[in-house]
């Protein structure tokens, strides 16, 4: 979500809520002659709803399960989960008054700590990568479909292949070593296509085959576009064309690589936030269980 | 009666003697002597309008012998040298205008004309042919015409106007533009021509040949039998219909036989085929007219009934529409939408519009009795349908059965009384139009308000920039009120778009009918000016709408577009999670699609101002809200033609179960999985699309295109050069 001037009314609310709550804390921590406690009356307050913010932010996930339920557009609670689940933050800080505690406390502050920040980094993300990702990959596709297209795009380029340089045994060219395929190659190929033909079957198709085949040439797109320049010098006109879909398709494909790895960051940081953020909640439970009862 | 006296004469150097009046050419032809003609045949009246009969009588000119009496001692000769040179002259100059070889040429190989050529021994002409053609006319279902091939000889206006006394072939122009014409020169198919075939077996050339359909013959099944021709000839509505013609189109006719309870088509199935029941009942129905589109009251769990509760659904009653409504099929009766049932007999015919125009069957019809019915090509088909008497029958038929529950199914009708519907019957026309034929124009005066019965109507309105397509209507809908209510002239021109069939009320009527029922005129007030407010934005929006790429994607036609700013979109799948779970699991929103800007238009539907998903639908079922949303009823009975016509593919077909009859075991039910069309229906159940609800990074919208991108629209409008 991308954080602008529509945030400025939970913006401003948070920071009321803040302030209040600061100045109170500053009251309190001065007139408590043994310093702020969680225990006291004050403290439990923030103690409370310090973890009601915390369990609306948390409710998110469940709201998502039913998005058809008329509870509130999702984008409200969206807003509401950054802004309240970042203002948990201060509100368990002076709950705690900025003690960690004992063992159970100390690793609930650190959890709520790694959450929050892991929240932050994670709506950093989501305000920069969609932009970054319009911008840098016009021809995205569902993230489902990816590695359907990029098989899409491996067949299309044999056929273009294979449609000027003749059959290419292209499945045991990619097995083979490098050169015994360009001989491979060599022998069906005339001498007018046999550079595209070595160019696909060395180059071109281990890059389209290869997920992680980042350390060549065509991942790179300054040095792929000199690489089609080049073997554009050593081809006839006629084939130029067919030059440029093959580079086409390696753009497509640097594209798709790129928006695999775009996803992984917009979506990556969720592994760490959700899974530490259930864990808060429910040791949240256990240290308020525990609390109350002893 | 006393015998016409005897006359003597020579032809050829032979003395014959025949009745007076008889022509040269019948006493030639008496005598065994040939003489070449092509406009004259013996069942006609002769015209000598070919003159390549021409003889030799001694006189200063040669005459024509199909028209020549014979006279007391005259003498003839039929092939001397002069009469074969001019003969030879008449062909030659014929044959250099002649498209050889014609189309009966290469159809049978027995063109007169082209025959007699190779007598003389022509092969090039030495005259050159016209300059311009005179074209061809591929209007008529059954009958090819080709002017080019045309030599004039009057043989088939002869066969239409006195042997068959059709009346509607005649000549038209002088000279050089001399030619045949149907009524006021209208192309053959739009004409009053009754396809008796009767001016294509006369034509001595390709001018007029049997028109070779798609399927010339039907498809044999085992229990197909074949129908001889003098089967044919004593059906009542091939009546007047040419031997030869309808031997011609004896394959695309087969009787066939049903046991009860056998399936005679089925819905959603492509045929090219109509059924003609001659003996027999047989029952028509729709299977599960109620899936996938309702989901409300149908979960029985807790968590379900209070998932349902959450939702906070509207009320789902469509105001539009009356508590009975009718679903309209390819049979000469309207389904009622509470128990789609109806029952055919002997006399009814079934799928016309599956034959004229290729569209899926509308329904399922099952042999009730065990059933004999004729099914047969559209070549057939439309020879039946312009049969006098056929068509007299059929009107009746469709006057007494149909016209009430088609006006009824009418929302706008419904108040309409018995009484009043029953002297409509007498009143009320029912016509027929081609693809292509205008049924009223722009700018003409109004004179009749128009029912669709059967087919597609295009509504259109001409501006400067062009035609501008407001609606596509379909059966059960009108045109042609606002005219009459205002007395103005038509605003829009209507045009079959395909075989048309509509039902007109005279302005005469119509002005009774508003006058005694001022609720009918009230609702139809109403929806003349909502048609006229949406042409005005249409209009609006198509002159203030400059960007190109705009256009180009079509987005000018979308009413409302599902728009994704990718900005903003974290590519969380919320908005398609939310549309499954809102349809039953199927989501009706891909996110894919074109972009704008920094927009993503979804693929999803965009409730187009000139939806060609709506035209073809054989049950009616994907239409228009009043408020001009596209919807799918729940009838969608799986043919998948919305989803081919859609050409933004936002209509997708998907397997739902539904429980059918068991046939021949009343009561049982049988769970068989059906498809069905889907498309974006709003949410219309809710106060807001799901998608747009559940996104929680307020990247989805559902906007009006124009106001939406009224910004770049105008910063596009200030950049475009002027051309």
């Amino acid at each position: 979500m991308r954080i602008d001037r529509t945030h400025r009314a939970w913006l401003i609310a948070s920071l009321i809520i803040l302030g209040v709550a600061t100045a109170i804390y500053v009251v309190y921590a001065a007139s408590s002659p043994a310093g702020p406690s969680g225990g006291s009356a004050i403290g439990l307050t923030f103690g409370i709803a310090g973890s009601l913010c915390m369990i609306f932010a948390g409710l998110l996930a469940a709201r998502k399960k039913v998005p058809v339920w008329r509870l509130g557009r999702a984008q409200t609670w969206m807003r509401g989960h950054l802004w309240l689940g970042l203002l948990s933050l201060p509100l368990i800080l002076f709950h705690g008054g900025f003690k960690f505690g004992g063992p159970l406390t100390s690793v609930l502050m650190v959890l709520l700590i790694v959450v929050v920040v892991s929240g932050l980094f994670g709506a950093v993300l989501q305000h920069y990568m969609p932009p970054l990702m319009t911008t840098r990959i016009p021809m995205e596709t569902i993230f489902e479909q990816v590695d359907r297209v990029r098989a899409q795009l491996l067949a299309e380029a044999d056929e273009m292949v294979e449609a000027v340089c003749g059959p290419l045994n292209l499945q045991n060219v990619a097995r083979a070593p490098r050169a015994r395929s360009a001989v491979a190659t060599a022998t069906i190929a005339t001498t007018d296509t046999l550079p595209l033909c070595n160019f696909y079957s060395r180059d071109m198709r281990p890059f389209l085959q290869q997920e992680r085949a980042q350390d060549r040439a065509l991942s790179n797109q300054i040095k792929a576009a000199g690489s089609f320049q080049g073997l554009r010098t050593l081809l006839p006109a006629e084939l130029h064309d067919t030059v440029k879909n093959l580079e086409d398709i390696c753009e497509e494909e640097r594209q798709l690589r790129r928006q695999i790895r775009y996803h992984h960051w917009l979506h990556g940081w969720l592994l760490l936030h959700v899974p530490l953020s259930l864990a808060l909640l429910l040791l949240g439970c256990a240290h308020a269980i525990m609390a109350l009862r002893y | 009666m006393s015998a016409s006296p005897l006359v003597e004469l020579t032809i050829d150097g032979k003395k014959v003697s025949v009745p007076a009046g008889t022509t040269i050419f019948d006493a030639a032809r008496m005598h065994d002597i040939e003489i070449p003609t092509l406009c004259h045949q013996q069942n006609e009246k002769p015209v000598g309008v070919c003159r390549v009969c021409v003889v030799d009588v001694g006189a200063r000119v040669y005459s024509a012998s199909c028209i020549r009496p014979v006279e007391p001692g005259m003498v003839v000769k039929t092939a001397d040298d002069g009469v074969k040179r001019a003969r030879h002259t008449l062909i030659e100059l014929l044959m250099s205008d002649h498209p050889s070889p014609c189309a009966r040429e290469r159809q049978s190989s027995d063109c007169e004309l082209e025959a007699l050529a190779k007598q003389e021994q022509i092969t090039a002409p030495r005259y050159a042919p016209r300059a311009s053609r005179r074209g061809a006319d591929n209007s008529s279902m059954s009958i090819a015409v080709d002017f080019d091939a045309c030599i004039l000889c009057d043989r088939c206006i002869r066969g239409c106007s006195d042997i068959r006394e059709n009346f509607v072939l005649g000549r038209m122009g002088k000279g050089i533009t001399a030619g045949i014409a149907f009524d006021s020169n209208e192309p053959m198919g739009e004409s009053s021509c009754v396809s008796c075939g009767e001016c294509m077996v006369s034509c001595p050339t390709g001018a007029l040949t049997n028109k070779i359909v798609t399927q010339t013959a039907i498809a044999r099944t085992p229990d197909s039998q074949p129908v001889a021709l003098e089967e044919l000839q004593e059906l009542p509505f091939f009546e007047g219909v040419s031997g030869t013609f309808l031997s011609l189109n004896r394959n695309a006719v087969v009787r066939r036989h049903f046991k009860p309870g056998e399936v005679i088509c089925r819905e959603g199935e492509y045929g090219s085929t109509a059924f003609y029941i001659l003996e027999g009942k047989a029952k028509v129905s729709i299977a599960s007219p109620m899936a996938h589109v309702k989901t409300k009251g149908k979960v029985r769990n807790f968590l379900g009934k209070l998932s349902s509760k959450l939702t906070q659904r509207k009320n789902d009653e469509r105001e539009e529409e009356t508590s009975q409504h009718w679903i309209h099929i390819d049979a000469p009766m309207d389904l009622n939408y509470d128990n789609p049932v109806a029952t055919l007999g002997a006399g009814d015919l079934f799928g016309e519009m599956t034959c004229m125009s290729l569209y899926p069957r509308s329904a399922t019809v099952r042999a009730e009795t065990a059933c004999t019915a004729l099914e047969m090509l559209r070549n057939v088909l439309d020879i039946m349908q312009r049969n006098k008497t056929f068509r007299a029958r059929l009107d009746q038929s469709y006057r007494q059965r149909a016209l009430d529950s088609h006006l009824r199914a009418v929302p706008v009708f419904a108040e309409l009384t018995d009484e009043f519907i029953g002297g409509l019957r007498e009143s009320v026309e029912l016509l027929r139009f081609t693809p292509g034929q205008v049924i009223c124009r722009q700018g003409e005066a109004a004179d009749s308000f128009y029912l669709v019965r059967i087919g597609f109507v295009k509504v259109s309105q001409t501006h400067a920039g062009g035609e501008m397509v407001l609606a596509y209507l379909s059966r059960g809908e009108y045109f042609g009120e606002t005219a009459l209510l205002e007395n103005t002239l038509r605003s829009a021109t209507c045009t079959a778009l395909d075989h048309v069939e509509v039902v007109r009320i005279s302005a005469q009527d119509f002005a009774s009918m508003t006058r005694r029922f001022p609720g009918v005129r009230q609702k139809l007030e109403q929806v003349g000016q909502e048609r006229v407010q949406m042409n005005r934005e249409t209009l609006v929006m198509i002159n203030s709408t400059p960007l190109e790429s705009f256009l180009k994607q079509g987005l000018m036609e979308a009413q409302s577009l599902l728009l994704l700013d990718l900005d903003s979109c974290t590519r969380c799948d919320a908005c398609v999670k939310a549309c499954a779970d809102a349809h039953d699991g199927v989501t009706r929103l891909v996110r894919e699609g074109l972009r704008f800007d920094h927009y993503l238009v979804a693929t999803s539907c965009r409730q187009c101002l000139d939806p060609l998903c709506m035209v073809g639908c054989p049950v009616g079922s994907i239409r228009r809200r009043n408020s001009l949303e596209v919807i799918i009823e729940d009838w969608c009975i799986g043919c998948g033609l919305c989803a081919e016509n859609c050409p933004y593919g936002n209509i997708n077909m998907h397997p739902f179960n539904v429980f059918t009859d068991v046939p021949g075991m009343p009561g049982q039910k049988k769970a068989i999985v059906k498809q069905k069309a889907t498309s974006c229906d709003l949410c219309s159940d809710f106060a807001e699309p799901s998608c747009v609800y559940a996104c929680p990074h307020d990247a989805a919208h559902r906007v009006n295109p124009r106001n939406f991108f009224a910004n770049l629209l105008k910063q596009g409008a200030s950049t475009t050069p002027e051309s």
